[in-house]
């Protein structure tokens, strides 16, 4: 049974589309059918981030409105099998896209797919309901930072009230996501914990990603940083997709590591 | 000196915990609000004005709260006004 999880945040600059790309590139390099559909009209940027960008055609405006097949408006990724995206529309009027037009690509990617994995525009207005509507799961996407934490709970409750989900007497199974974590800023009582944002969205936390360069690195080149995987982001974003799965692992990269005088001397950064 | 000066800030200025705590006073507000009817706020200023009118109430003297239930939603009407006393 094909599932819809929607990535999603309130805030912009959080990391949707970095992390909607890491988490679909993991869930296919396990062997699940993924597609990543970009909800963002006219900011599209999942295709620059996925490295796909010279290959869009067609977009999802087109495959709603018949201008185009769902088949030529998939874009299949350059590296893994069973991995595709469909981009947004980058100039089309963001109104275009409807609730009925949107649910039969669904359905229709459903056939084909295990995820259907929905990047979500920022905001709370009609782009943002519609990225969400018709999830099963969210994945809510939240800096160790007061205004996004306030945002991820403005998204909860409208994932609580403006989903399909929510209007069947059911609901949307949330994951929380914190990016940009620095322990060493939290060991100095200068950023929120994992365990304070988890307190205060009362939602279970499915991964920490860390600040870390290697997040800039692969987006420069438009290779989802989970392919990276010496880097600590790229563990942290294969460790959340396992969590995600239905794994149990410990968090990694969120206590300070005790750097030796050695490592002080000669390690650099990686 | 920076080690210092750090040692010395570090109970006075811990500002994750500040963070902590004005967004679980936001929040708490955010999510009432959430839940509240969009007529509430219009609701509450008619009443505050026709009670007003009969009671000449201070503004702070009349409350308006709103409870949403399980089955049904209720607002809780809290009015008092200085007594004439002759």
């Amino acid at each position: 049974m094909a599932k819809v999880v929607v990535v999603t945040s309130g805030k912009g600059g959080v990391g949707k589309t970095t992390s909607c790309a890491s988490i679909g590139t993991a869930l296919a390099m396990q062997g699940h059918r993924t597609v990543l559909i970009d909800f963002d009209v006219g900011l599209r940027n999942l295709d620059l981030v996925m490295g796909c960008e010279r290959r869009v055609v067609y977009d999802l405006i087109n495959v709603t409105t018949g201008e185009a097949k769902l088949s030529q408006a998939l874009i299949k990724d350059k590296r893994l099998d069973g991995l595709f995206m469909l981009p947004a529309s980058q100039t089309r009027d963001k109104d275009a896209l409807t609730y009925e037009g949107v649910g039969d690509v669904i359905d229709a990617l459903k056939e084909e797919f295990d995820f259907i994995i929905c990047d979500s525009p920022a905001g709370i207005e009609r782009g943002a309901v519609m990225a969400m509507y018709y999830a099963d799961e969210a994945i809510v996407v939240s800096n160790p930072e007061v205004s996004s934490v306030r945002d991820s709970d403005r998204i909860i409750g409208l994932l609580d009230s403006k989903t399909r989900r929510a209007e069947q007497g059911e609901s949307v199974k949330a994951h929380l996501l914190i990016t940009r974590y620095d322990p060493e800023r939290v060991e100095h009582s200068d950023m929120m914990s994992v365990q304070d944002i988890e307190e205060i969205l009362a939602i279970p936390v499915v991964g920490v990603i860390p600040e870390s360069p290697a997040v800039l690195r692969a987006s420069n080149q438009g290779i989802p940083v989970v392919h990276d995987s010496d880097s600590d982001a790229g563990q942290a974003y294969s460790d959340t997709v396992a969590r995600f799965l239905g794994e149990e692992l410990p968090m990694r990269f969120t206590e300070l590591e005790r750097k030796g005088l050695f490592s002080r001397m000669f390690g650099g950064r990686r | 000196m920076k080690r210092l000066r750090n040692f010395f800030q570090k109970d006075s200025c811990q500002s994750a915990d500040v963070a902590r705590e004005r967004l679980k006073v936001m929040i708490s507000q955010d999510r009432m609000q959430r839940n509240q009817p969009d007529f509430l706020p219009r609701l509450q200023r008619e009443l505050v004005e026709v009670i007003r009118r009969y009671t000449q109430s201070e503004q702070d003297e009349i409350q308006v709260s709103y409870h949403s239930l399980p089955q049904r939603s209720q607002i809780e009407l809290n009015v008092s006004w200085p007594r004439n006393l002759p």
